[in-house]
C-alpha cells in the first residue's frame, strides 16, 4: 500500500510520527517489531500496522526487511524517530533502497506528492530547505508534533515473518543511570556557564532555580571540562535539546553549539557581565551585570511576587 | 594484516561563516577548513585499533581541491597513509553520494578489516554516512560506539543509546561509527606533524571509482541555504541600579506568563 511509513523504537515518538504523517492526507502505515508494540500503536490510529518478526532482537538488524517492505509497498516517505537506533536504521534503509535521507528535519510539509523539509546545519547557524518527490527517508526529533489518540480508526494489523541480519549479536545491555533532571520536559531551566568561578558558587544558581521551580542545566564545558555537573545536564547540539517556557542563562557566553539546544525555548534570558556576549543576540531579555549579584536579586524578586 | 580505514571530512569552520543580517545569505568563501571535530576521535580510534591488531591505519576523504590541506593534518594524527577522492562534486554531495563514493573508494583500497567513521560531521551532523557505507557494501554496522576492543577476528563494542548501554559483537570486517567520548584525540606533536609530510597520499578521481551517473546524483533538491534568524526580542534592562533592572526583568517575565 503506497503511503507514509513510520517507525520508531520509542513509543511516544510513534504517536508523534503518525500525527505528522496524517497531515499528508496519504495512507499512514506503521512498522513495528512486536505484537505488544503493535497493540500500543493502533491507539494512534494508523491505517495499517506491519509487524515484522525476525530472529535477531536488535532493531537495526531489521533494516533490510524494512527496505524490502518500503519497496514492495511503493512507500512515498519513510518517517523515522530520530533516536540512536532510528538514525542508524534510517541510514541503512536509505542506502538499501537508494534514496535520500534528511536527518533531524525541523519542519516537514507534504505537498503535491513531494516532501519539503527544513533542517539546521553548521550547529544551527544555517538552515537548508530541501524537497524530494520520490521515496525519501526523514528522521524526526521527538517533541515536535503532538500525538493524537484515535481509536475510531480500526487499523489493519499485518504480521509478517522476515529475515533479520544475524551478524551483529547482542551480548547484554545495562541501563544508564541518569543523574540530574530530565531537561527535555522541564518548564523552566536555569543554565550555568563558564561565568562561574568555583564549583561551590553553583549554589547561587541552585537558589535561583529553587525560587523559580526550575531545573538546572549547564554548558558542555561545565560538564565535560570542569566536571561540575553530570554530562546528562549539558545543553547543546551534542547534549540535551530543550524547549522550556523560560530558559535563564547565568554566565553563559552563548556559543552556537549551545544555543542550538535552547532555540525552541519560549523566553530566553541572559545574564552576563560581558555586554558583547553572544547570548544577548539570541535572548529576549538581558541584564549586563555580575551574576553573583543579579541571580540572588532575581530569586528575591520572584519570591516577593 | 588488513587495513583499518578511517573516513574523515574536511569541513568549513562554523566560526568563520559570514551571514548577512538583512538577506540571511551565507558567505562560506572566507571560512577556513578543518577536520570535523568528531572525525578526530574517529582517527584516534582507528590508530588505537591499529596498535592492537597490527593492521595499518589509513585515512580516506572525499573532498574538493581545498581538502588537500587536510591530508597531512589527518596523517599527523596517526594514519600511515591517506587516500583522497579529489572531486569538486564533494561540495554539493549529499549523504547518498558521499557514501557511494567512499564505499567505492574502500573497495578500490581493498583488504580492510575495519572501517571507522564518526557518528556525524560537524557541518551537516546528519549521522548517515557510516551506516550507509555498511549497507552499500553489505558489511555489518555498529553505530554510536563509546568503547570498542578487537579480539582476533571479532569486534566487541559498547553502544550508547538514550537510556541504556548495549554490548554487541561482530565478526570483521565491520563498520563502526564512534562517539567523541570514545577517546581523547590528542593534539599531534611536532614530530608527528613533520612525519606526516613524508607519508604517502593516493589520489583518486571520481572516474576511477566505477560509479554510474545515478550514484553521484543528489537525491534531494536544495531550494535554499540561509542563515538562521533567532528572532528574539533582545530587550536589555539598563536603567537604574541592579535591583531596578531585576525588577523590570521579573515584571516582563510575568507579562510573558512564564513565571
Amino acid at each position: 500500500m503506497a503511503g507514509i511509513y513510520v517507525y520508531s523504537d520509542n513509543s511516544e515518538l510513534n504517536g508523534e510520527l503518525i500525527a505528522l504523517a496524517r497531515t499528508s492526507g496519504q495512507e499512514v502505515c506503521a512498522i513495528t517489531l512486536t505484537d505488544a508494540d503493535a497493540e500500543e500503536i493502533v491507539k494512534y490510529g494508523p491505517d495499517t500496522v506491519f509487524t515484522l518478526k525476525g530472529q535477531n532482537t536488535i532493531a537495526e538488524s531489521y533494516a533490510g526487511a524494512m527496505a524490502k517492505l518500503l519497496t514492495d509497498q511503493d512507500a512515498s516517505v519513510f518517517l523515522v524517530g530520530a533516536t540512536v537506533r532510528g538514525r542508524d536504521i534510517a541510514a541503512q534503509v536509505a542506502a538499501k533502497v537508494r534514496c535520500g535521507l534528511i536527518s533531524e528535519a525541523g519542519s516537514i510539509t507534504f505537498k503535491d506528492g513531494a516532501v519539503q523539509t527544513v533542517r539546521f546545519m553548521y550547529g544551527g547557524l544555517t538552515e537548508q530547505t530541501e524537497s524530494c518527490s520520490s521515496l525519501t527517508a526523514v528522521t524526526v526529533p521527538s517533541g515536535k508534533y503532538q500525538s493524537v489518540r484515535n481509536e475510531a480508526i480500526k487499523s489493519v494489523v499485518v504480521s509478517m515473518t522476515v529475515d533479520t541480519d544475524p551478524r551483529v549479536r547482542l551480548l547484554g545491555s545495562s541501563p544508564i543511570v541518569k543523574e540530574g533532571a530530565d531537561l527535555s520536559k522541564a518548564k523552566r531551566i536555569v543554565c550555568v556557564g563558564m561565568g562561574f568561578d568555583r564549583k561551590e558558587d553553583l549554589k547561587v544558581a541552585e537558589d535561583l532555580a529553587s525560587s523559580l521551580g526550575a531545573e538546572m542545566g549547564c554548558t558542555r564545558c561545565i560538564a565535560e571540562d570542569r566536571g561540575w555537573m553530570p554530562a546528562s545536564t549539558y545543553i547543546g547540539i551534542s547534549g540535551a535539546v530543550v524547549r522550556p517556557d523560560l530558559y535563564l542563562a547565568l554566565g553563559v557566553s552563548g556559543q552556537i553549539q549551545h544555543t542550538f539546544g535552547v532555540r525552541d525555548s519560549k523566553v530566553i534570558v541572559g545574564i552576563n557581565n560581558n555586554d558583547k556576549a553572544t547570548i544577548f543576540n539570541v535572548a529576549d531579555y538581558g541584564i549586563v551585570g555580575d551574576l553573583y549579584e543579579i541571580a540572588p536579586l532575581i530569586a528575591e524578586a520572584v519570591k516577593n511576587n | 594484516m588488513s587495513k583499518i580505514i578511517v573516513c574523515f571530512k574536511w569541513v568549513k569552520a562554523e566560526d568563520d561563516l559570514r551571514i548577512d543580517p538583512a538577506t540571511l545569505n551565507v558567505d562560506l568563501s572566507k571560512a577556513k577548513g578543518k577536520i570535523s571535530e568528531y572525525d578526530r576521535n574517529a582517527i584516534e580510534a582507528a590508530k588505537l585499533a591499529s596498535d592492537v591488531s597490527g593492521g595499518e591505519a589509513v585515512a580516506l576523504t572525499y573532498g574538493a581541491a581545498d581538502a588537500k590541506a587536510s591530508l597531512k593534518d589527518a596523517m599527523s594524527r596517526g594514519p600511515k597513509q591517506c587516500y583522497w577522492v579529489n572531486d569538486e562534486s564533494a561540495e554539493n554531495a549529499d549523504g547518498f553520494i558521499t557514501a557511494n563514493v567512499l564505499a567505492a573508494a574502500i573497495r578500490k583500497i581493498g583488504d580492510y578489516s575495519l572501517i571507522v567513521c564518526a557518528e556525524g560531521a560537524a557541518d551537516t551532523y546528519a549521522h548517515q554516512v557510516g551506516p550507509r557505507i555498511g549497507a552499500i557494501m553489505d558489511i555489518p554496522v555498529i553505530s554510536f560506539v563509546k568503547e570498542m576492543k578487537l579480539e582476533g577476528n571479532k569486534l566487541i563494542a559498547v553502544r550508547k543509546l538514550e537510556n541504556s548501554l548495549e554490548q554487541v559483537e561482530v565478526e570483521l570486517p565491520a563498520v563502526v561509527t564512534v562517539l567523541p567520548e570514545i577517546n581523547a584525540a590528542p593534539i599531534p606533536g611536532l614530530k608527528a606533524v613533520l612525519d606526516a609530510g613524508k607519508k604517502p597520499v593516493t589520489e583518486f578521481k571520481i572516474q576511477d571509482l566505477e560509479l554510474d551517473k545515478d550514484d553521484i546524483t543528489r537525491k534531494t533538491e536544495v531550494s535554499s541555504f540561509k542563515g538562521c534568524s533567532m528572532s528574539r526580542k533582545k530587550i536589555m534592562f539598563t536603567e537604574g541600579d541592579a535591583k531596578e533592572r531585576v525588577n523590570a526583568l521579573v515584571t516582563a517575565l510575568k507579562k510573558e506568563g512564564v513565571l
